[in-house]
């Protein structure tokens, strides 16, 4: 395993990451009131009154501040179901298609093309067209099975450099069926990957589920982020300039997805030293030993002796 | 490998993805519940004045003329005829108007915010990466967190953001719609000088995020390129950095235009929701109307045009590889 | 025996001084290493100075800072080049004359395969670097001048047509050898550039670098390798570097025969080389490896894997003994001056059998038959 150098750009996404978390998972504990009680009238300006009332209300009456913490928790919930199912299948496919080679590649790389070459986001309308969801779990899932080609696309081109590796030969030869070569052998080597995979695959799936809620193929019995983007368009709160109906969610979006593209743009730097910037642009060959030695040692400066004449 | 030969397989691989696009254009919308010829009879009906009599022959009559009642894959077949005589079909909840008619006007609206925010987007990021990349230090930490920045934000997020500040609360621009009401559309100079007012907030919301994801892309590969040996051969030598960052643009390019090639693809499908935020004209809104209504012939039509751009490019994009691969390829492979 | 023979002598006046050049990498850890500490060398016209030394002893490091190419993570933190009457400072903050570099001193990279964008041909980075140091030659001129030049070297003209993967590797080694050479530099340094070449591509390769120096295209040659043979056949003088310092310094024959620093001659020691008298020798590897130069030994930095080590070397900077062009780093040199080191007793006689991994390479050169 290398040395895993940290980056201050590392820090500072992991904490935006974080606080969306938090945000999403104890807010809805925390600001105990519930999205869909109406609470006053049509876009009614925020108060600091009542917790229900710092962000005041949507079109509906309901309770922004209580819309938003919940949109966040549905938006962080179908970017993480919607991610794992399509790493999950990306992944596998890519494992099996990069390892077994031969007729197995050939079809499922084929397959995989042309769900590649096939926009997703046609494919999305149209599932959502056809399903109309009720619950966000159908959303998740729609998006989740139609995320997958980049992923495996990814994983299988690595596979295929890994398995003709000299480990996997061994672990062949000693008899070790393949799931277990794949899970012990391969799968660590691709580590890197399968992370940085699954953060671009929840933002993406966020970001999707976003898409879907503004053009009404959202999940209609749940409150998302965008939904509440839907709602404030259809209602025209910019127009009239009942910013605390639309500017919260949009900044909470945005929030969501820098913080994670940021995630990733570090990861890459994390797992690609190259990339970075400054006094570490190049891996240093000291002879002998590597740049592992903490101490920063001091250096005598010698003073040259001798004559020169 | 045979170019003739590399071109047929590719050529067969496209055609045979267009045709799953096109089996799933058709099914999944007919699998809504419900009759859409329902729908349409019953908002007749609502608005009043047909006899029960009348309204079968109606049914009937409609149910024939979207061959409803015919089996799935006749309804396919004659689907397929039809898209082959270039005819979309009819929409439902606009009856009797064309789908033909409805994209060809809202096209050019959605072309026309798209096409010079990709282009601009693309030279102004490209350059910017670059330079940041040459440039390093503080220049390249804030070109290369302003750019993420700006290729992070949800297209649609920033559209409300300035539809909001510039619109609104300062209100400079005009707050929604392609043109102002009244208006119709003509090619006169007084209909353009109006209709771009229209015009400003929906380019610049897609131009900004073009040239925020341009830049990182090109700040990536140039960082890349500046590690290569020619670069230090070049400096060793004695070459002025004006020239060096001339090498790198030329090998990190590349991957740049395949880049161009398919945003320009994607231009159909590209500003569905920014469009919805500015009530703008385009395929977006029009996408939209069809889904509350669920008009599938011009949902099912729009999807459609997306798919066939966005494989046409990608098709355009896999040859010119082939053609000017078989160089490059041998070139990176040597060194 | 060796092609020198025929050649002019250097004329002894001198060409290039360095002097106190010192230089660091900074890891990304924040260590300061220090890869070249206080070397100067001088170098004559007309001379071949090879630089030989194990990986990582800062040989190539003193050929970036010689030819004005150091960058990140690498920073000069010291030094002056005089060339012709001009002096130039070299430190964290100087600013290095631009057409200095391949006109005055001229690098010669390692790994010269990727050298040429590989989007672009040869005669295209030629008028670059033409146009570069003089901004009004015209295209035909430059590539007149460029073309004669390849011919007299005994390179195709078609070469400069070409791209740089349509090259074979030794034909583009020494493509980048005349590029390098192209604006008559005063000094040309050479890292490695026999490295990657076989045999017969060697001996070409030093072929031409002699006959330039001969046609005087160039006025001396710094020539940086690890290749020993390669190194007895081309150099004039060569200096022998340990741990960012020159441990000797002198004629080639002297030191090749009779070398007076106890790493010199382990080094020579340990090298298969095809001559007679040399089939009875064992191949003795020196034991050890070359310390971490974050935090180097005290005293001599070869005290620990020396036979010769004394309690003085342990705790003092040894000397340079002897004059400006011959001299050698070592306490048991200065005790005995004049004398050749005996090989034997620098390699402790237990490790007499063994070949250590960090010994430099063995090559087998020809000796200029």
């Amino acid at each position: 395993m290398r040395l895993i150098n940290l980056t201050p750009r590392f820090w500072v996404a992991a904490s935006l990451v974080i606080f969306t978390l938090i945000v999403g998972l104890i807010g809805p504990l925390v600001i105990h009131v519930d999205p869909h009680a109406t609470i006053g009238g049509l876009y009614d300006k925020p108060n600091f009154g009542s917790v229900s009332m710092w962000l005041g209300t949507d079109n509906a009456g309901q309770s922004v501040l209580a819309n938003l913490v919940h949109g966040v928790r549905t938006s962080l919930f179908v970017g993480l179901l919607a991610g794992a199912i399509s790493l999950l299948i990306g992944l596998v496919m890519g494992l099996v298609a990069g390892f077994q080679g031969g007729l197995v590649d050939d079809i499922l790389m084929g397959f995989t093309n042309i769900a590649l070459a096939i926009p997703s986001i046609v494919v999305v309308i149209l599932l959502s067209v056809a399903v109309n969801h009720s619950t966000s779990f159908s959303l998740a899932l729609v998006i989740g099975v139609t995320g997958w080609p980049w992923t495996a696309r990814a994983v299988r081109a690595q596979a295929t450099s890994i398995r003709n590796r000299e480990h996997i030969d061994v672990a062949r030869l000693s008899g070790a069926r393949w799931v277990n070569i794949l899970g012990w052998d391969v799968l660590p080597y691709l580590f890197s990957y399968v992370v940085m995979a699954f953060v671009l695959q929840m933002t993406s799936a966020i970001l999707t589920e976003a898409a879907l809620s503004l053009l009404g193929l959202g999940a209609s019995g749940s409150v998302s982020l965008g939904i509440m983007l839907y709602w404030s368009l259809a209602w025209g709160s910019v127009r009239t300039g009942a910013w605390w109906a639309f500017l919260p969610p949009t900044l909470m979006l945005t929030l969501i997805a820098f913080s994670l593209l940021l995630l990733q743009a570090s990861l890459d730097e994390v797992f690609n030293p190259r990339l970075r910037r400054g006094r570490s642009k190049r891996r240093l060959a000291v002879a002998g030993t590597p740049a592992a030695v903490p101490a920063a040692g001091i250096v005598n400066e010698p003073i040259l002796e001798g004559d020169r004449s | 490998m045979d170019f003739a030969k590399y071109l047929g397989r590719k050529a067969a691989w496209y055609v045979l993805a267009l045709f799953v696009a096109l089996l799933l254009n058709f099914l999944l919308p007919r699998l809504i519940p419900g009759n859409p010829v329902d729908t349409i009879v019953s908002q007749m009906a609502r608005g009043g004045g047909a006899s029960g009599e009348q309204m079968k022959q109606i049914y009937a009559h409609y149910m024939q003329q979207f061959g409803l009642n015919k089996p799935m894959w006749e309804q396919f077949l004659v689907y397929i005829n039809q898209l082959a005589h270039g005819n979309l079909g009819t929409s439902f909840s606009q009856y009797p108007a064309s789908v033909n008619s409805l994209v060809g006007q809202a096209l050019p609206w959605s072309i026309v915010i798209q096409l010079p925010a990709i282009l601009i987007g693309w030279i102004v990021g490209n350059l910017l990466g670059a330079v940041a990349a040459y440039r390093g230090g503080w220049f390249d930490r804030g070109a290369f967190v302003g750019s993420l920045f700006a290729s992070a934000i949800p297209y649609y997020c920033l559209a409300i953001v300035l539809l909001y500040v510039v619109g609104v609360w300062l209100g400079f621009l005009p707050v929604g719609g392609g043109y102002s009401l009244g208006l119709t559309p003509s090619l006169s100079f007084s209909f353009f000088a109006d209709a771009i007012t229209y015009w400003w907030l929906p380019f610049w919301s897609l131009v900004i995020i073009f040239v925020g994801g341009q830049a990182i892309g090109m700040r990536s590969m140039a960082i890349y390129e500046l590690g290569s040996d020619y670069v230090n051969y070049g400096r060793g030598l004695g070459l002025p950095d004006s020239r060096i960052v001339r090498y790198i643009f030329r090998n990190a390019m590349l991957p740049q235009i395949t880049g161009l090639a398919l945003s320009i693809g994607g231009m159909i499908g590209g500003a569905l929701i920014t469009e919805l935020v500015f009530s703008y004209p385009g395929i977006g809104t029009l996408l939209f109307s069809a889904i509350s209504t669920n008009d599938y012939p011009v949902i099912s039509s729009i999807t459609l045009l997306i798919t066939l751009a966005v494989l046409g490019a990608n098709f355009c994009v896999e040859i010119a590889y082939g053609i000017i691969d078989p160089r490059i390829r041998a070139a990176r492979s040597e060194g | 025996m060796t092609e020198r023979m025929g050649r002019l002598n250097p004329t002894g006046s001198r060409l290039l001084d360095a002097q106190h050049l010192s230089a660091a990498y900074y890891t990304p850890e924040g260590n300061r290493v220090v890869a070249v500490d206080d070397v100067s060398i001088s170098i004559n016209e007309g001379e071949v100075l090879g630089i030989a030394g194990e990986s990582g002893c800062g040989k190539s490091t003193l050929g970036a800072i010689l030819s004005l190419t150091a960058r990140e993570p690498l920073v000069v933190e010291n030094g002056t080049l005089e060339v012709d009457g001009k002096q130039q400072h070299l430190g964290p903050r100087s600013k290095l004359p631009r057409t200095w570099r391949g006109s005055v001193v001229s690098l010669l990279p390692q790994g010269a395969m990727n050298s040429i964008s590989p989007t672009m041909r040869v005669r295209d980075l030629v008028f670059d670097v033409m146009r570069a140091h003089d901004r009004g030659v015209k295209r035909s001129d430059a590539l007149d001048r460029a073309r004669d030049r390849f011919e007299e070297l005994g390179l195709p003209g078609r070469a400069l047509d070409a791209y740089p993967h349509q090259l074979s590797g030794g034909m583009k080694q020494r493509v980048v050898t005349v590029i390098s050479t192209l604006l008559n530099p005063r000094l040309l340094i050479a890292d490695e550039p026999t490295s990657a070449l076989d045999v017969s591509s060697q001996k070409a390769l030093i072929d031409m670098l002699l006959q330039m120096l001969d046609n005087k295209i160039m006025s001396g040659v710094v020539f940086i390798t690890h290749d020993l043979p390669v190194l007895r056949t081309i150099s004039n003088r060569i200096a022998v570097m340990y741990a960012g310092k020159i441990a000797e310094i002198g004629d080639a024959e002297q030191i090749a025969s009779a070398p007076r620093h106890p790493y010199s001659a382990a080094l020579l020691g340990s090298v298969l080389v095809p001559e007679p008298g040399f089939r009875n020798r064992r191949v003795k590897g020196i034991p050890g490896s070359p310390p971490n130069l974050i935090n180097p030994p005290s005293g001599c930095r070869f005290h620990p894997r020396c036979g010769l080590a004394m309690d003085i070397c342990k705790t003092d900077e040894p000397p340079e003994v002897g004059d400006l062009m011959r001299f050698s780093t070592c306490f048991w040199s200065q005790q005995h001056p004049g004398v050749p080191v005996p090989v034997d007793k620098v390699v402790p006689a237990e490790e007499a059998t063994m070949v250590d991994a960090s010994a430099p390479e063995l090559a087998t050169a020809e000796e200029g038959v």
